[in-house]
């Protein structure tokens, strides 16, 4: 199958500050991939890049497309929803669902409006007088009723409650996805998409640190709370990480001998947020690019 | 087609002083002028009690203008007359709602291009397929052709309405008789003749508006100071500088230079050449050199800005990233 997005060697500078320093990607079709990192890593850039909104170097096809010339044709099978609260202030609800109705070829007003109509959203209210949680239900509901075979989602959930956050992702999931789509999101609020992620995208200093789908993560990394008396012998090992959960000491490893690791303690599959935490740390990165690079 | 008339609703959704000024602004033409009329000019104006076969009562006219009158009257040159003072008062309308007009295409043009990137909602249009060429090309339209035939269609109305009410104030009396005896036709042909006054104003204008739309996509803040300043400052740099006055000759042509460029013909527009039988509105219409306009090289020069500016800002939106 052809990939959705198919980068090599994306670099971008803004000045003298390096933004994306050689970034390759693989998304196939039908994957949820979450693209994480610290704030400035190179997120938006990346997506930017890949709907053709900002400029860039290198190799770069979104759905076979080149998104710098080619970005009209393909504005009809990708949407985006780029950070929260961009719908415009003025527009009204039956407006919004006129406007895309009338532009986009992809769009089925009916799937929108059941949408709606299971929100507290009216039809005759403006933007300007939702809530932020509403903004997005009412951004989301206009997404959603698009056949895109690529959805990209920049911070969609910033700033909004749990309750929301959760209805987000929720609705995603229910009404939205298919083995036929493909989910591209950027987050800093790792715990909340992990569970929902078939693969994720490690990016930091603009580079890819991590790309892996998620059922591999469990076989390469390993999460070991070793026995009192093992301590410093699991330290020998070389943990990408170690940190004191409850006065116990919780190491990190990368690709190591699984049997070995249960002789000395307790092993579980660590969270995509403990390997964040792990590879994001100042200093971590380099090693950790390294055995990514090996 | 129809998603390039939905974009152009979409600008009146979003700029709703577009619509709503100039309805007002009419809306305040015609409150004044039927105030004038009722409470101003007394029902029997000029002098007294008059209808028009009374000709000879009218005070404050010697012998040789009585006599002229009358045979006016009888001849029916009165008639002539008075539609051209009814067409011409018809053109005076539709030109306060022109100008109101422009200005509301200023404000609007600086705008357009502006906000989306100021509240960055371009961010969601531009999650739609939709082109940065008809996005631009449908805010042109706007200023370029909705606008200005809803001013021509909102000055017809609004001279129906004033002539209306003159018509009731009037009727009976020998002002009405002269002024008020309505026919169609002083008001078609003063339309017409706005038509092509307004056809001319937009070649004319086009590279102005493109001027104000490409600002609009350029600058970061202060598109207002940006779109008025150099129009200021440059000829004052240059009459400082260099003691001369080019800049502002060609800005002035740009501006205004279109009325010389029509050619009218002055004397159409005087009155006291004609004396009681005024020009026809058809003599105005033949006054106006259309032709001489949208052929000018100053029109095509001007069109070619206008083209080039349009493909700036359409580039402009595509590829600048500061949202």
């Amino acid at each position: 199958m052809t990939a959705i997005i198919e980068a090599r060697g994306l670099t971008k500078s803004y000045g003298d500050t390096p933004a994306l320093r050689g970034v390759d990607l693989n998304v196939q079709p039908g994957r949820i991939v979450g693209l994480i990192g610290p704030n400035g890593a190179g997120k938006t850039t990346v997506i930017k890049s890949i709907l053709g909104l900002s400029s860039f170097h290198g190799e770069l096809k979104v759905l076979g497309k080149d998104p710098r010339t080619e970005r009209n044709e393909l504005m009809n099978e990708v949407c985006f929803i780029a950070d929260v609260a961009v719908l415009p202030r003025w527009l009204k609800v039956s407006q919004a669902l006129d406007f895309v109705a009338g532009v986009h070829p992809r769009f089925d007003r009916k799937k929108a409006e059941e949408f709606l109509a299971k929100t507290d959203i009216r039809n005759d209210r403006r933007v300007r007088q939702l809530s932020k949680g509403m903004v997005t239900q009412l951004h989301l509901a206009l997404i959603l009723a698009i056949d895109a075979r690529l959805l990209v989602l920049d911070e969609p959930t910033l700033g909004l409650d749990l309750l929301f956050r959760r209805a987000f992702y929720d609705n995603l999931l229910n009404d939205y996805f298919d083995k036929e789509r493909t989910i591209l999101v950027t987050t800093h609020q790792v715990e909340e998409i992990e569970n929902i992620l078939t693969d994720v995208i490690f990016i930091q200093h603009g580079k890819i640190v991590l790309d892996s789908p998620m059922e591999a993560l469990g076989e390469r990394f390993a999460q070991l709370v070793p026995a009192t008396g093992n301590v410093d012998r699991a330290r020998a090992l070389k943990p990408i990480d170690e940190r004191d959960v409850f006065g116990r000491a919780a190491m990190l490893f990368d690709g190591c001998n699984r049997a070995e690791l249960e002789s000395l303690g307790e092993v579980r599959i660590p969270s995509v947020a403990d390997l964040f935490v792990a590879m994001m740390q100042p200093g971590r990165a380099p090693a950790a690019s390294q055995k990514e690079a090996a | 087609m129809s998603t390039m008339l939905l974009m152009v609703r979409r600008e009146f959704w979003e700029h709703r002083s577009l619509w709503i000024a100039p309805l007002v602004w009419a809306g305040i033409i015609i409150v004044l002028s039927a105030w004038v009329f009722l409470f101003l000019i007394p029902k029997h104006a000029p002098a007294g009690v008059l209808e028009a076969t009374h000709v000879e009562e009218i005070q404050g006219l010697n012998a040789d203008d009585r006599k002229e009158l009358g045979q006016a009257i009888e001849t029916g040159k009165a008639h002539e007359a008075a539609n051209a003072t009814v067409s011409f008062s018809f053109l005076g309308i539709a030109l306060l709602i022109s100008i109101f007009a422009c200005i509301v295409v200023f404000f609007y043009l600086i705008d357009c291009l502006f906000s989306e990137r100021r509240d960055r909602s371009i961010l969601f249009w531009k999650s739609l397929p939709l082109s940065d060429t008809q996005t631009v090309l449908s805010k042109l339209a706007v200023a370029l052709v909705v606008v200005p035939l809803g001013v021509l269609v909102l000055a017809a109305v609004t001279q129906l309405v004033l002539f209306s009410i003159f018509w009731l104030r009037f009727h009976g009396t020998l002002f009405g008789n002269v002024l008020a005896d309505w026919n169609f036709v002083g008001w078609f042909q003063a339309l017409v003749v706005e038509l092509a006054i307004l056809l001319c104003g937009v070649v004319w204008y086009a590279p102005i508006a493109a001027w104000f739309l490409m600002l609009s996509a350029w600058a970061r803040k202060l598109v207002f100071l940006w779109a008025i300043v150099p129009l200021a400052a440059l000829p004052a740099l240059e009459g400082v500088f260099f003691q001369s006055r080019h800049v502002l000759d060609f800005i002035g042509r740009r501006f205004l230079g279109f009325v010389p460029a029509m050619h009218l013909d002055q004397s159409a527009f005087n009155m006291g050449n004609h004396g009681v039988a005024a020009p026809r509105i058809g003599e105005v219409l033949a006054a106006v050199d259309v032709p001489g306009v949208l052929l000018s090289s100053e029109a095509w020069l001007g069109m070619a800005a206008a083209a080039a500016m349009i493909f700036v800002t359409i580039r402009i939106r595509r590829y600048r990233d500061d949202s």
